[in-house]
């Protein structure tokens, strides 16, 4: 973090000071959903396989191989995005998850199927006497899609795991270029 | 040397040397990175692997338990003499998670009847008020009441569940493919097509379903309860875990 603080002045001419700031929310806030959908999951493997079968769009034998891997996977992004670590990648998988959710139930809508998105938990299957609940879940996940988008073109924000290891590219603690004697020369 | 020869050979010394260091920094950079990546693989990869044991469902290796029908449409599946702890399973023939439940958990539900832990009740229920999946539900289930014979009911049962059509499917559950499947896995009572045809349980399956979902609050399907609490579905959904909670209640029984 010290490295970004050095290196922050180079860019921070140009943008407001406040908006590294944004970006660590918008990591944490797109972090804590995926940890928090992820882990409400992930005990229970069978479910999440049923969830991703109720959406009737994947083979069954791909929906098991989704439904096993998703949870855990929303539980490493979340986690990524939150501490800020390889920020722009997690960001473009965590984007990208989003953009898959919103297509599958925007696809479940179109088709009529009532299902639950089982994003957070569960089978996929309604309560009884529940309706879907596809719009909102689209505009939620949409959001999120736009949050990805801001972390993607903003990397990696205050409090970075990147910063602190230096691997944000741009903000990197480099040498001015040009002559090495600018100012005084010795021997002159 | 001249003074412009010097300052030209310090100058490219110190260019060289910036051009070791930059080189080293992304060396390092390259080298934190991979093991992120590796590391992070590993752990989605264990993840997914976990996942996969979590879920691995038994086998019914040993017969059944005795199975019997009772008045009301439930149906009792427990070895002579075990009455306790009682596992209550309310499911509906329609309900993809609960034929999810059947292939991941049944066996073990079996299994540990017949190894006398546990006295299982079965409860087929319609919870859908919506078409097409109401009507589906109550052609299955009503079927289902029209064989006496227990071992013959389970085999039904499962075969139902087995052959479930999908929730958007119009007039699923047909009643000839239900008799066809009831022939298939050997139910002989008489009355047997007739019962289906006519679908003459109906009424009474409505009637016990509506009652029970009132009398067990039940908020949907599949519901494990044990001795009368409801189980996490995170422990319905994992074989290991229910036979560990079943086998914590039957020890403290």
């Amino acid at each position: 973090m010290l490295t970004y603080e050095k290196a922050a002045p180079d860019r921070s001419r140009a943008e407001h000071p406040a908006l590294p700031w944004v970006t660590t929310a918008a990591r944490l806030v797109l972090g804590a959903v995926l940890i928090v959908a992820g882990g409400l999951k992930i005990g229970a493997p069978a479910l999440s396989v049923q969830a991703v079968k109720a959406y009737q769009l994947l083979p069954d034998s791909l929906a098991t191989a989704i439904g096993y891997g998703l949870p855990i996977l929303e539980i490493v992004i979340g986690v990524l995005l939150a501490v800020g670590l390889l920020t722009r990648v997690s960001a473009v998988v965590a984007g990208l998850l989003m953009l898959a959710f919103v297509v599958g139930i925007a696809s479940a809508w179109a088709r009529g199927l009532r299902i639950d998105c089982g994003c957070f938990g569960g089978g996929g299957e309604l309560g009884a006497g529940q309706d879907p609940n596809y719009f909102w879940e689209i505009l939620r996940d949409f959001g999120l899609v736009i949050v990805a988008a801001w972390i993607f073109i903003r990397p990696p924000g205050r409090l970075a795991m990147d910063s602190a290891l230096g691997l944000s590219g741009s903000r990197e603690p480099h040498q001015p270029e040009g002559d090495i004697f600018q100012g005084d020369e010795p021997n002159a | 040397m001249s003074k412009a020869a010097r300052d030209a050979s310090v100058r490219e010394r110190i260019a060289a040397q910036r051009e070791a260091q930059r080189k080293q920094e992304q060396r390092k950079r390259l080298a934190t990175i991979i093991t992120v990546v590796v590391v992070v693989l590993a752990v989605i990869g264990g993840g997914w692997w976990y996942a996969a044991q979590q879920t691995k469902s038994e086998t019914v290796a040993g017969g059944l338990a005795p199975v019997t029908v009772q008045s009301d449409g439930s149906v009792v599946m427990a070895k002579d003499g075990v009455t306790a702890p009682v596992l209550d399973v309310y499911e509906d023939p329609q309900c993809p998670v609960c034929k999810q439940l059947e292939e991941v958990s049944g066996p073990t539900i079996k299994n540990l009847a017949a190894e006398g832990k546990v006295k299982v009740v079965y409860h087929p229920l319609t919870i859908f008020s919506q078409e097409p999946t109401r009507s589906n539900s109550l052609r299955a289930a009503s079927a289902l009441r029209c064989v006496p014979d227990g071992k013959q009911w389970l085999a039904f049962h499962d075969k139902i569940f087995k052959e479930q059509p999908g929730e958007t499917v119009e007039g699923g559950f047909k009643v000839d493919e239900l008799v066809k499947w009831g022939q298939d896995v050997g139910v002989t009572a008489p009355g047997f097509e007739s019962c289906v045809k006519e679908q003459k349980q109906t009424a009474a399956h409505e009637q016990y379903s509506t009652k029970t979902m009132t009398d067990q609050k039940l908020e949907g399907t599949p519901t494990l309860k044990l001795n009368g609490t409801q189980i996490d579905i995170n422990t319905t959904f994992v074989p290991s875990a229910l036979r560990k909670e079943i086998l914590d209640a039957a020890g403290a029984k």
